[in-house]
């Protein structure tokens, strides 16, 4: 329960706005002032405001441990037990939004009548150019409105005019239900303690609000059709017709309805799932993570859906996403969410191209491009500290380049830096400097000589792509040499290729004809893949899910026994000492009942090697050599990868597979990873077989690729030929799917 | 779809017949010598001994006698009671149908008080209702029949006087009166047991994403439940397969503890006084049952898992 | 048993519920009954025959005698010992049966997993308590050879249990990590896999000796378990079944003590259980 105080944001933007005569306002549909969420072992969220109008898409970023999934929960009133929620969100409703937003938004007088589906001017359909942040910033800086139009509306708005907003829905029972719980907002608006457990939510969830999840396979009942699923939020006659109605709006054929979800793909389920959520005709959609476990194809058709219908429709859309790259594609607005805080907002253009806070510059900054290669990816040193953790500081402050001592005193409030563009940030003059400490792998850590020694230019990556880019570069297969830094001599000159075009003439690793099919599947995991990797290079394994790229990885490893085919090592190594693997979730990756050291300990024994290494081990991969004495559930994701890496290691073995080894990483973290992988690389000699369903990292890290499809191997090539001129049309399809960078 | 029927049925076959080889297997586990164990308890000279080797064909190879055993068994002819005399399979009916009223009454008793129950309880997780009803169910489990069963006749029919003590009554109503007790007894720890099991599927279900999603679009609680109800049938239906066993194994001591005729009693008593022939055919009565029970459980998979449907129709 | 008080809906609270606190208590007690039994109640098995059946209080014996005028008390209190020996003998007995068997035959799979699941299947799909009436019966009818035969019939639940948290861990990428390192698959098994299901180990293992006293004192019940005359609980409640109308608390006493173990160990196993289970989710 919050106190009346209303949120401290409101007034100091909305001279602004008021002053400006743009043409477009919309009165936001959503309003939450003070959001705070926590659990018996503390806070969760710390405080948030929020603002959504039709047709609007906020995006809500953020890494592990921000807060923005249970900010979705405590909006639809989802919290899990023990979760509690405190705030207060308003909705007013579509008739007073219709009437004309000047009830609402009272002083602004400039808000054109919009009613219903009618006269729709959608933000989303405006690129976020430089022009427009204007009309941005009235959503933006617009909570101040909100927090009066509960009492406007009480007297104001009530009455004959409660369906009018609706009257294009068929299924708007939802509006005129029991609106007697509604606090004094009047008939259509409610105003809801964020805190109110129960029956007030039923009037909220469905038809004003609906939740999409991220998993769309177990988002639906294993056991109902879908038809019947997507007809349970539908009541009254019609519903069959309704039905067939959205699945024919979410592109689904009508025959569908009588499929069970397991007969479907991920896409599909996902647009009943959409199908589902938009039966009630909620004014606003919430989408967490919606596209994250689908594959990077069906990512782009399945937003692209959303964003349709949200036309269509008139809906709002509060987008849940840890990818900035999505975020920018997609959203008017972003909110940057950082332990719990939100600690930048804005139109999309200007926190995206004008960062306001180092945490979003900074963030934005380790998505590794698809376009190029860095010479090392920018990171973020340390992680993400827990919500609840952070005392009255800035919460980013332990990781900030440019983090004074004020920053340590107080935690800073949202200030404005360019209309409806806040930050929480006392300097966000620095968040567009670029960060002169060069990164290191060892960032967590204080970092050991070795490690903190500038990169040598030889390693520096900037191959051009016409160099390398031959006639046909889908059948040539010609590593460049230019990656080869300390102790890569040798391995340099095996690139010359041989007689038979495209393969290396000493490889360290030949796969010929490699062929499986798990028992009871109709269709093979891998289908005749010949694959070559030269001592020392870095080759790339991309794909979707079910290419079977995790397969080939298991099979070269021999945790798997292909059906058909050879798997060839050339060098003189045999056993642990010919091959490594590091898996893709960092936390059941070590034994969580042994200590890192004794994790490495038996690591190195298993190999013959002394007990002794294992500092040298940590060290290496850039943790202190006292990590041996922790267990592995007090490290965070990172350091536990970066410990797998180490165990990897220890039999110093010939070829390290990595199977999606930073898929499960934050972005930050994951930037750290790919560092030290291409550290270590350069300083052991290592050679790699990356698997990875990322063409960005595969970008960042490999020098040739393959791209498997089905089981097949379908093009394969020097890096910058395949991610920069694609010959298949399948990898062309992949780049195709991936949100542009800009 | 036939095609997964008649596997299912097949299976059972295979492990009813390895299961008849174990059964007939007890004769010669028993410690001594088979033609002594199949007179019993009684004295006997050697000339009834070699009267009874031939009767049994025990110098046969044991196969062949298994074999002989098994086609009799079959159409129904288990051989003679040694401590009656009589044919074991008219001997075996007339018991059945007590056992049957007992144990049927019992399963139907814990199933419409505990599925309710478990279901009340998964929902109201961590209430007070939830702990007190857990414990009660842990109480039900651990407590073996035959203790609360000298208990309810202590209280309900010596103190209140309010059932009778012995005897199975005359016609419906008054056995219905008559077995009241011992069914009671039978379907408390079974009731548990079925709390238990409905509460754990229940609730791993509610944990699931569908009704996070279900809730998040609008569906009222009601309408959320009977979505979680179907989808926790499945575990639930296959607790219910598994209990008759655990019915079977608690028929016994219930029907010594209220003196009731049944197959329990007959099995007790069979057992003490290693009457084996009929152990033997009641062991695999029971076995058949409980195998039985099993594949109806299977075949009930067909009916409300549509993932188990579309896998037997592609096969 | 109250509901714990303690805890909210959160329910995580640190301190140990009452209900756990209840229970080992009273199994402390028992426990206690069961070692000390020379002591606790000498004279167990002193019969009165003269006396015969009295009620309770009669002739300072307080829940009275039997029908050999034996105390009831003292016999109850002796009685813990069968009541518990034979129990944990079960469980241990058919857990490490269940420990090593299910371990193997999930991480190992081949023919030793074929055969213990064929025998799990056959000996499943009979009543154990029934299979142990029958085995009991026929084989022998000590005390022992009763726990033996028991372990016996408990084993197979036990390695399916285990082989089925070993199949869980064995895709687990610690675990094949391992095996790429070319550990060796024992180290494997008993060295990285063995600690991470002793959880489900120990709070099953309690929960079978539970079931294990249920079908100790069933058997005594049925005659088939100690011999005639020796202090068990379900020996006397056969005994005192006769004995309802005289002196019912000759069947009521033990009755009650057994109800009051078994939920005690089935109740401390929950929470156990319950506690377990979180710590692995901890991690």
């Amino acid at each position: 329960m919050t106190s009346d105080g209303s949120a401290a944001a409101g007034d100091g933007p909305m001279a602004a706005v008021d002053g400006s005569t743009a043409a477009m306002v919309a009165a936001p549909m959503l309003a939450v002032r003070d959001l705070r969420v926590a659990s018996a072992s503390g806070t969760i969220v710390a405080g948030l405001d929020l603002t959504v109008a039709p047709g609007e898409t906020v995006a809500i970023v953020g890494e592990s441990g921000s807060g923005k999934s249970m900010t979705v929960k405590a909006l639809t009133g989802l919290l899990p037990e023990g979760v509690r929620a405190t705030g207060r969100m308003e909705l007013p409703g579509r008739a007073e939004l219709a009437q004309g937003s000047s009830g609402l938004s009272g002083r602004a007088g400039l808000v054109e009548g919009r009613s219903g589906q009618a006269g729709r001017a959608a933000p989303t359909e405006e690129p976020a150019g430089p022009s427009e942040p204007t009309g941005r910033s009235r959503h933006a800086g617009s909570s101040g409105h909100v927090g009066s139009s509960g009492h406007v509306g009480s007297s104001g708005h009530v009455g004959s005019s409660g369906h009018v907003g609706s009257s294009g829905h068929a299924g708007s029972s939802g509006h005129a239900g029991p609106f007697g719980h509604a606090g004094p907002a009047g008939r259509s608006g409610r105003e809801i303690d964020l805190a109110a457990q129960g029956t007030i939510w039923r009037d909220v969830r469905g038809s004003r609000i609906a939740l999409l999840l991220q998993d769309p396979f177990t988002s639906l009942s294993p056991v109902h059709r879908c038809g019947e699923q997507i007809g349970w939020a539908i009541s009254g006659r019609g519903r069959a017709e309704r039905v067939a109605r959205l699945l024919a709006e979410v592109g689904l054929p009508a025959d569908v309805a009588e499929k069970y979800p397991f007969q479907l793909s991920g896409g599909m389920r996902q647009r009943v799932a959409i199908a589902a959520g938009l039966a009630a005709d909620p004014d606003l959609l919430i989408a967490d993570e919606p596209t994250t476990a689908l594959d990077v194809t069906t990512q782009h058709e399945v937003l692209e859906l959303i964003a349709g219908l949200q036309r269509e429709r008139d809906m709002g859309l509060i987008l849940i996403t840890h990818d900035l790259r999505l975020a920018r594609s997609r959203a008017d607005r972003i909110m940057v969410m950082y332990a719990g805080r939100l600690v930048e907002e804005g139109p999309t253009a200007l926190v995206m191209d004008a960062p306001a806070h180092p945490y979003t510059a900074r963030l934005a900054a380790c998505d590794p491009p698809i376009t190029h290669r860095l010479p090392v990816l920018p990171t973020i040193p340390g992680s993400v500290p827990q919500p609840s953790s952070v005392g009255a500081e800035c919460a980013f402050a332990a990781r900030c380049a440019f983090a004074v001592d004020a920053c340590r005193m107080a935690e800073p409030a949202l200030a404005e830096v360019a209309e409806g563009h806040r930050a929480a940030c006392l300097r966000p003059e620095t968040a567009g400097l670029p960060v002169d400490v060069p990164p290191s792998p060892a960032e967590t850590v204080p970092p050991p000589p070795a490690v903190a020694v500038p990169l040598p230019p030889a390693a520096t990556v900037s191959s051009s792509p016409a160099e390398t880019v031959p006639s046909s570069p889908a059948e040539t297969v010609s590593p460049s040499p230019e990656h080869s830094g300390r102790g890569r001599e040798a391995a340099a000159s095996l690139f010359h290729a041989g007689e038979d075009q495209g393969i290396p003439a000493s490889p360290l690793l030949s796969v010929e004809g490699l062929a499986k099919t798990f028992p009871g599947s109709a269709v093979p995991a891998l289908d005749g893949v010949d694959l070559t990797i030269a001592a020392g290079e870095t080759v790339a394994v991309v794909g979707e899910s079910g290419s079977g790229k995790t397969t080939l990885a298991r099979c070269v490893v021999g945790l798997e026994r292909a059906d058909t085919g050879r798997i060839d090592f050339h060098g003189t190594a045999t056993g642990a000492r010919r091959v490594q693997i590091v898996f893709q979730d960092p936390y059941s990756a070590l034994n969580p009942g042994l200590t890192v050291g004794t994790s490495l300990a038996e690591a190195l024994r298993a190999a013959g090697r002394p007990k002794s290494e294992v500092g040298e081990l940590l060290e290496l991969v850039g943790l202190p050599a006292a990590y041996a004495r922790r267990r592995p559930r007090a490290l965070s994701g990172g350091e536990r990868q970066r410990v797998a890496i180490a165990r990897a290691l220890a039999p110093r073995a010939d070829l390290l597979v990595c199977d999606e080894s930073v898929s499960a990483l934050d972005v930050s973290v994951q930037a750290q990873v790919l560092n030290l992988l291409a550290d270590l690389r350069r300083r052991l000699g290592l050679t790699l077989l990356f698997i990875t369903h990322d063409l960005a990292v595969a970008r960042q890290i490999a020098d040739r690729v393959y791209v498997m499809h089905h089981g097949r191997v379908v093009e394969t090539g020097p890096v910058d030929s395949v991610l920069g001129a694609p010959a298949h049309e399948y990898t062309q399809r992949l780049l195709a799917s991936i949100p542009a960078a800009d | 779809m036939l095609a997964f029927v008649l596997r299912r049925a097949g299976a059972t076959l295979l492990l009813l017949l390895a299961l008849s080889l174990l059964v007939f297997g007890l004769l010669y586990l028993a410690p001594g010598d088979v033609a002594r164990n199949l007179l019993g308890t009684r004295n006997v000279t050697p000339e009834a001994l070699a009267q009874i080797r031939a009767r049994y064909h025990l110098d046969d190879p044991f196969l062949q006698q298994y074999w002989r055993w098994l086609t009799h068994a079959v159409t129904g002819d288990f051989g003679t009671s040694i401590r009656t005399g009589r044919p074991i399979g008219p001997l075996m009916l007339e018991k059945t149908g007590i056992t049957a009223a007992t144990a049927g009454l019992a399963f139907l008793l814990s199933v419409l008080v505990g599925v309710p129950a478990g279901i009340a309880t998964a929902v109201r997780r961590g209430r007070w209702l939830d702990r007190v009803l857990v414990t009660v169910s842990v109480v039900g489990v651990s407590a073996p029949g035959f203790a609360i069963g000298l208990l309810l006749l202590y209280v309900f029919a010596l103190g209140l006087g309010w059932f009778p003590i012995y005897g199975t009554g005359e016609g419906f109503l008054d056995s219905l009166w008559h077995l009241a007790l011992p069914a009671v007894a039978l379907a408390l720890g079974l009731g548990a047991f079925v709390v238990k099991l409905t509460r754990a599927a229940v609730i791993r279900e509610l944990d699931q994403d569908y009704v996070t999603f279900a809730r998040g679009r609008g569906l009222s609680e009601g309408a959320t439940l009977r979505i979680v109800l179907r989808n926790a049938a499945i575990p639930i239906v296959t607790s219910l397969g598994l209990m008759v066993a655990y019915l079977f194994g608690g028929t016994v001591l219930i029907e010594v503890t209220f003196a009731l005729p049944g197959l329990g009693s007959l099995m007790e008593e069979s057992v003490l006084f290693k009457d084996i022939p009929v152990v033997q055919a009641l062991t695999l009565a029971v076995a058949f049952v409980v195998s039985a029970a099993a594949f109806l459980v299977d075949l009930s998979y067909l009916l409300i898992d549509p993932r188990v449907r579309a896998r037997a129709v592609r096969r | 048993m109250s509901p714990r008080p303690d805890s909210t809906a959160n329910g995580r609270s640190r301190r140990i519920p009452v209900v756990a606190i209840v229970s080992a208590a009273l199994l402390a007690f028992v426990a206690i009954c069961a070692l000390a039994q020379e002591i606790i109640a000498p004279k167990a098995l002193e019969q009165d025959i003269y006396l015969g059946v009295v009620g309770g209080g009669v002739d300072g014996h307080l829940f009275g005698t039997d029908q050999l005028g034996r105390d009831i008390l003292q016999l109850s209190l002796a009685g813990a010992r069968s009541a518990l020996a034979g129990p944990v003998v079960v469980a241990v007995g058919s857990m490490l049966i269940g420990f090593f068997l299910g371990t193997y035959a999930g991480y190992r799979g081949g023919i030793v997993d074929m055969l213990a699941g064929r025998y799990a299947d056959l000996l499943l799909a009979l009543p154990a308590v029934l299979l142990a009436i029958v085995v009991a019966g026929l084989v022998g009818r000590g005390y022992w050879v009763t726990v033996v035969v028991l372990i016996v019939l408990f084993s197979p639940s036990d390695v399916r249990l285990v082989r089925g948290a070993v199949i869980e861990q064995a895709p687990r990428p610690y675990i094949e990590s391992a095996r790429v390192l070319g550990i060796r698959p024992s180290r494997i098994m008993f060295r990285h896999i063995a600690p991470n299901i002793v959880p489900i180990v120990v709070a099953n293992l309690l929960l079978n000796v539970a079931f294990a006293l249920v079908a100790l004192s069933s058997l005594s019940y049925l005659g088939l378990g100690v011999p005639p005359g020796a202090p068990d609980w379900g020996r006397q409640l056969a005994d005192g079944r006769q004995l309802l109308g005289d002196n019912p608390l000759a069947a009521v006493v033990p009755g009650v003590l057994i109800i009051l173990t078994a939920t005690a160990v089935n109740l401390l196993g929950d929470w156990l259980s319950d506690l377990l289970d979180r710590r692995v989710v901890a991690r």
